[in-house]
Parts: structure tokens; sequence; C-alpha cells
């Protein structure tokens, strides 16, 4: 090949640039013996810091009564509630002993003794009825989940007694969404949070960090580090990259393609379990084919659950979903039941029964002897939900359905369904934010719920069993309603669940004492500790 | 001289008032809801109860004209509201924003200088050669690269093989967390500018008075930076203003992925949110820069070109 002298050249020196930059990529990345000061932000001394790389943080305000604040707080270690799940989804008292019902609409709380909030005032009933009050406040915007409550009343120092307006079975658990964290009276909670958990608050740069120091007065043992503080990182990579270089010693939400390199990796510990986080198609029943339970089931069958795990979520991103309760949780009727695995005979079947047909041979199924094309929405939100909806789209055109994805920024596929703009729509929804059955199913499958009214679905056996489940208050008869409500919805199929989303967290080895919730709200705890 | 500075200021308004009635219209009639994105469960779901209430109190549920004024009366005050999604106030964010961006915008402009300008300047004088072909090479290289690649690759020579630099992060604002966000931000427009760079010394070397010059007998390098460097930068100029707007507006890939809490990434939230308060105060804002770096490039060219001078003189 001839190339003049100066383009000889020009080749060369290009050649040289791009060797100096691949031979600097093949450094043994391992080398911790280099870490320079620059990444070190552990402050000197016996001092123990845990670095942590959150995906979220507060958005402008530290108070946990507004919105979603609190559950940044909680995770942060610094405020608690009455009552709480551990990492099994066992219902556990907190701030709270123990309860009793008094009568139908009536419980007693009876609140943990001698524990003190991180400046020194007393955990009382006081205490307990101000943080309450916070949330039912006429200008909070999350009080209509709470417009059970009638009133909060203090029954002595460390009892408080709580009246709702009728049966209402779902009320302890209510207290758990730390919207409900109790905080101490007097402080202005904007800027310096004053709660009674393991860590206390020491200063915060908002979508900066929030640093942390160790309550020395925790009531449930002192933590394991001094110190801790939490960066917040939209970018996934980053957080990742964060855990690689020791700028954190813990980063959640990791990004899928990057767990098998990890696992492999001596220096790191992956935790990875599934959360109450599920990925479910919306069915609009409205219009037809939708309607005929019949497609409905086919779609059902025509989805390869494992498959979507494996490839769009390269089988560490989620976990197939059977009911829309995942397993983790005592409601759930997983362990009774199977998965729904594609079959494909099934599917033309019940295909051929709700009328479609492919009359003109041209491989695409006709509705009504018309040319049928059926559309997923999906939102941008989760970056799992396009390549789910695209798996979701193959596999529906495998079996003759021509199928399209679309997707909208949230807020207007919200415009969407409210208006039943829509075929089906992937959506992501945490089922039990207060580990209740009630909050999905009457949003969900009660005629009256809101997401209910977006699917036309409405079924009056299933609104009975929904309203009983409600006010009914023996666990086991309980159970027996949405076990019923469950097994009705799967047959039915208003809604097609796909996955529960698994959390993935990702420690240097020096880290222990880490457990993972799936409810995802419990984080930073005393449990955790740095082996040096 | 002050008469310039009047009238260019007075243009201003008409720009501010085109420009605040203009994005009111657009995210009006764009799809979402203010209301419900500000309620939203971030685990799924709206309260309807409260999306109502919460319209009536922040008068959403008016006709958007009546919207528009309600906001141009607060603005008049001084007050640019607070953000509905958050209850911060528009003005308070915008500036703990900017802050950051600013100091991001500066080094990176100045990155892209330090490499754009005497690349440009000697690939001009070296027309032709191998240097001129490296140079030339480079610029598409950089113009190529996407910066969230470039961003990674950078984290990942630096940050995570050499460790030499923290791989994210605003930290304390120190030079240490600024260099890697600032060089992939200004390579990118190294690249143009550059060019650019390139292009208009050739032209201008070739001028007459650059040919007299050099007959005179003066010497090259005097040539270069006395006669010729001036006025090639005229082009330049313009551009890099621009750019520096562009980049004052913020990056959100770089503030992303570099976790630089900047202005880009308070645009862009805000505009998916459909957060009207900090939506218009952002695009106030933004007028406002872009109006006063056109501004400045245009005094600059009074000193470029002294011509330009007298005409205003005049």
């Amino acid at each position: 090949m001839y190339l003049s002298k100066r383009n000889r050249i020009t080749f060369m020196v290009m050649l040289l640039v791009m060797a100096t930059v691949l031979g600097s990529l093949c450094i043994d990345q391992d080398s911790e013996e280099k870490t320079a000061s620059a990444n070190q932000t552990k402050p000197s001394g016996q001092e123990s810091t845990l670095r942590y790389a959150a995906t979220f943080g507060p958005e402008g305000t530290l108070d946990p009564a507004v919105k979603w604040t609190g559950w940044y707080l909680r995770e942060a270690g610094v405020y608690e509630t009455l009552f709480s799940y551990d990492e099994n989804m066992n219902l556990q008292p907190e701030l709270a002993t123990k309860y009793e019902q008094v009568s139908d609409t009536e419980w007693r709380i009876f609140i943990r003794e001698g524990v003190k909030f991180h400046d020194g005032t007393p955990l009382n009933a006081d205490a307990v009825i101000y943080s309450l009050n916070r949330v039912l406040d006429d200008n909070n915007t999350r009080k209509g989940e709470y417009d059970f409550i009638e009133s909060i009343s203090k029954y002595s120092d460390s009892a408080v007694t709580i009246k709702t307006n009728s049966t209402y079975a779902p009320t302890i658990a209510s207290l758990t969404d730390p919207v409900t964290s109790i905080v101490s009276p007097g402080t202005d909670l904007n800027i310096a949070p004053v709660g009674t958990g393991p860590f206390k608050f020491e200063s915060y740069t908002q979508d900066v960090s929030l640093s942390l120091k160790k309550n020395d007065n925790y009531w449930n043992g002192t933590a394991g580090v001094d110190r801790a503080i939490i960066y917040f990182v939209t970018d996934e990579m980053t957080r990742l990259f964060k855990l690689e270089s020791n700028e954190v010693d813990i980063a959640d939400g990791l990004p899928q393609s990057e767990i098998a390199g990890l696992h492999n990796n001596p220096e790191y510990k992956i935790y990875s379990t599934p959360t109450l986080r599920t990925y479910f198609l919306y069915v609009n029943m409205n219009k037809e084919p939708l309607n005929d339970v019949k497609f409905r089931q086919a779609l059902n069958y025509a989805i390869d659950r494992q498959q979507i795990v494996d490839t769009a979520l390269e089988g560490v991103g989620g976990t197939p979903a059977k009911s829309f309760f995942g397993s983790m949780m005592s409601w759930s009727i997983n362990d009774r039941i199977d998965m729904v695995s594609r079959d494909e005979q099934k599917v033309r079947s019940l295909l051929t029964e709700a009328g479609l047909e492919d009359i003109n041979g041209d491989g695409w199924l006709e509705y009504d002897g018309k040319p049928f094309e059926l559309n997923i929405k999906t939102y941008t939100g989760r970056p799992q939900l396009k390549p789910a909806a695209e798996v979701i789209e193959a596999q529906f055109e495998s079996v003759g359905i021509k199928t399209s994805v679309t997707i909208l920024d949230k807020g207007a596929l919200e415009t969407d369904l409210n208006n039943k703009d829509y075929d089906l729509s992937l959506y992501a929804w945490t089922v039990a934010p207060t580990g209740d059955p009630d909050y999905f199913v009457s949003k969900h499958f009660e005629s009256t719920g809101a997401e209910a009214q977006k699917l036309s679905y409405s079924n009056p056996e299933v609104d009975e069993w929904i309203k009983a489940g409600r006010q009914t208050m023996n666990q086991t008869e309980r159970k027996e309603y949405y076990d019923k409500v469950q097994e009705q919805v799967l047959d039915e199929c208003p809604e097609i669940f796909v996955f529960y989303q698994n959390s993935l967290v990702g420690t240097n080895k020096k880290v222990a004492g880490f457990k993972q919730y799936p409810n995802e709200i419990t984080f930073l705890t005393k449990d955790i500790s740095i082996d040096e | 001289m002050i008469e310039f500075i009047a009238r260019r200021l007075l243009l201003l308004v008409p720009v501010l008032l085109l420009v605040s009635v203009i994005s009111f219209s657009i995210i009006y009639i764009s799809p979402g809801d203010t209301a419900e994105n500000a309620i939203m469960n971030p685990g799924g779901g709206v309260d309807r109860k409260a999306v109502e209430e919460f319209r009536a109190k922040t008068g959403l549920d008016e006709p958007v004209h009546i919207q528009y004024i309600n906001w141009m009366g607060r603005v008049l005050r001084g007050d640019l509201g607070e953000s509905y999604m958050t209850g911060v106030g528009v003005s308070e964010a915008i500036f703990r924003c900017f802050k950051v961006t600013l100091k991001l915008a500066v080094v990176s402009m100045l990155v892209s200088l330090v490499i754009a300008l005497p690349l440009g300047i000697i690939s001009a004088v070296k027309k032709g050669t191998v240097i001129d072909d490296v140079c030339r090479l480079f610029a598409l290289a950089g113009v190529s690269m996407p910066n969230f690649w470039q961003a990674y690759l950078l984290i990942i020579v630096f940050a995570l093989t050499l460790k030499v630099l923290p791989s994210s992060g605003y930290g304390d604002g120190g030079i240490t967390y600024l260099f890697l966000p600032a060089v992939t931000l200004g390579t990118g427009y190294a690249a143009v500018t550059m060019r650019l760079m390139r292009s208009s010394m050739i032209e201008v070397l070739q001028q007459d008075y650059v040919r007299a010059a050099r007959a005179k007998g003066v010497p090259e390098h005097m040539v270069i930076f006395r006669h010729a460097l001036k006025n090639s930068l005229i082009p330049v100029v313009t551009v890099a203003g621009l750019n520096f707007g562009y980049l004052l507006n913020g990056s959100v890939i770089v503030e992303t992925i570099f976790s630089w809490p900047g202005i880009g990434n308070l645009i862009v939230s805000s505009i998916l949110s459909k957060d009207y308060p900090m939506i218009q105060g952002c695009v106030l804002f933004i007028a406002v820069i872009f109006v006063l770096v056109n501004f400045a490039v245009d005094i600059s060219y009074a000193y470029l070109n002294p011509r330009i001078r007298y005409e205003n003189k005049n």
C-alpha cells in the first residue's frame, strides 16, 4: 500500500496514541497500593466511616412528613417508626413495643420506654402524637392516605390510642411508612433532623451528600461505624466506579451488565434480592379484543418471563413473577401456584377462540377479518422498562400478533391511561409500601380504585373480598380473602404480571453486617461495620 | 458608548417577554400533568383528591393566560416563586445550581481555548504538513466522541486505573473534582473551535496586508501574532461566545455522570415534571445569560477590529 511520507508519519503517530490509550486500560485495576490520597475521604484517626453511594436522596427538604422524604432519612438511619418490617417482611415493633386492639375501631399502642431523641429529649406519647398529627395536617399532601384515622389521643405517658372511622385492618401496617417517622417536637425539621435512629444528622448538601454520626445513645445498641456519608449519585455506572475506586464502601442500584464481572472479583460482595417492586402490564379492557378473557389469557401464556429476565434483565435484574405479591410477602399465594410458562399451543388455541386468525396467510393474525396490531406503551423512568417491553413485543410477534412499543415520559403516559388511550402498558409499582395487601388490590382491582378504572375492571365478587379483607382482623380469615383475589386476578388477567425487580447492592469485602430489605426503606443499620 | 450599552440592555425586555410566553405555552400544551407529577408516589399511583387540592392551591386549574399573568405579576415584584415539585424557592435553586455550572463552564471554556487556539494556529501555519493532519484528526475525534463515552473513558483511565483523581462528585469544588468533567466538556468544544481557528487564520494569512508585512521583512512570529491573530479571532470569538452560552446552560450528561448538581439537571428535570415556576425561572435566566454573553462578544469585536469602534462612534 503506497502512502506518502506525510501520511505514513501521521498514521504512525495515531497508532502510537491509540496504543498508549489501550495500554493504559490494561494496567491492573486491583492494585490498591496505588490509591492516591485524592480518593481517600476517610478522616484520619481511628474513626471508621461508612461511605454509601445512593441513587435517590431528599429533594430540598429533610422533613420526613413531606412526601417521601421520610424514606430517604430512614434509609440513612436517622428516623424510625412505631413498627417496621425485618428483612423477611415480618412485622416487628420498633419504637412501639406492642399494640392492643381495644375494639374494632380502637387501637392502643405502647411506646418503648427509655428511648431518647438525638437531642436528648425523651420519646413519649406527646412526641408520637405530634409526629402523627403532622401527617394528618391539612397542608400535608399525603394526608389522604391516613384519613381512616379519626383521632389520636394520649392514653398515658407511654401509650397512645388511635381511633379509626371504621374497621380498618391495615392500621398498624400503615404506621411502618416513614412518613409517620417519630420526630422530636419543637425542632425545625427542615434544617436539622432529630430522630431516634442509629445515626445522627451532621450536615447536608442538596444533591451532593448527607453526613451522619453514630448515635451513642441508640436504644438498640450502638452502630458498628463511627460515621457515615451518603453520596447521591444518579448515574448507575458512576455508582459502580465509585465503588471500584474505593470512594465508597457500598453502592446500591448497580448496573445489570456489570454484576457478572463483580461476582468474580473477591474484592466485592454482591447482594441481590427480589423487591416489592412488580413490573406488570395494564390491559385496557375497554377495547376489543382485550375485553375477551381468552385473548388476555393468550397474552399471559405468550410471555416467557424467564426469557425476559435472561435477556432484558441480563439474568440478574429481576425474578419472574407469579402473583403481584412477591414470594417474600406472607400474603402471597406464590408457594401454592405454578409459574406460568410460555405455552405456544395453548396460546394459539386461545387466540383462535378469541377470534384471531391468519386469514390472508401473511403470518400476522387478523381480528374480525381486519388487520390487527397491539401497542405496548411504557415510560422512560426505569431502565428495565424499555428492554422488557421490547422482549414482550418479540414474544407476541412470534405467535403472530403484530406488536409495537411506544415510549413516553411518565406524565404523558398517565394522561393516556386516564383517557383509556392505550392497549397494554408496562408499569412498575411498589405493591406494598406498608407491607399490607390492601394497598395494591384496593387501587387496582376494587372497581372504585383509580387504577381499576384505567383498566375498566369491575368484578363485584372481587369487590366484596377486598372490602371484607380490609375489615377483617383475624389474620387467617384475612389471608383467605386476599388469596381469592389473587387467584381471580391471575385467572381473569386484567393485569399481567411479568417480574419482580431485584435490588442489586455491592459492597467491598471489608463491609460486614449488611442486610437487604425487600421494601428498600431500611438500609443503614447499626449492624453494619467495616473490618479493617 | 453608554448609548450602545443602554440600547443593548433594553433588548432584554422584548426578549424576556417573548421567551417566557413561548416556553409557558409550550409546556402548557405538552402532554403530562403538573399536579400529578407533584403528587405522584414514587412507588406508583396518585392520590386523586390530593391532586385536586394541589391544583386549587397553586392555581393550576385556572386558564393558561390567567396563570401566566399571575406568574408575571410575581416576577415583576421580584419573586420567582417556589418549585411545584420540591417547594424550594426558584431563585435559590437557580443560584445554587448556577454557581456549580458556572465554575464548570469557565474551566471547560479555558480548557477548550487552551487546546483549540494554539492547535488551530499551528495547524494553519503548518498547513499541509503532518502536524496539520494530526491536529485535524484530533478535531475529528473530539467531535465524533459522544460525551458520555468520553466521560466514562476518562473515569476509567484516571480514577480506576491510574487512581490519581476521584471518579465523580462535586466534592469541595476543587481542581481534582473539576478536572475530568472540564476536560470532557472542553475537548468537545475544542474540536470545533480549533477548526474554526484554523480556517479563519488560513484565510487571514492569505490577505494582502500579511503579504505586505512579510515583504517588509517583519519576522514571521510577529506577522502571526501581531498582524493576523486579532482579525482571525473574530469568528472564533463569536462561536466561543455561543459555546460559552451553551456551557452555562449546563450539560445534563456530564452533570449526571459526574454527579455535579448543576443547572442542566435542574432545567431538564423541571421540564420533565412540568414544574412551571422552575422552568420559567430557568428560561428567563438563560435568556439573560445569552443576551449578556452576546453583548460581551459584541464589545470584544470593538477591541479586535477598530473599524467597528469608529462605526459606533458615528
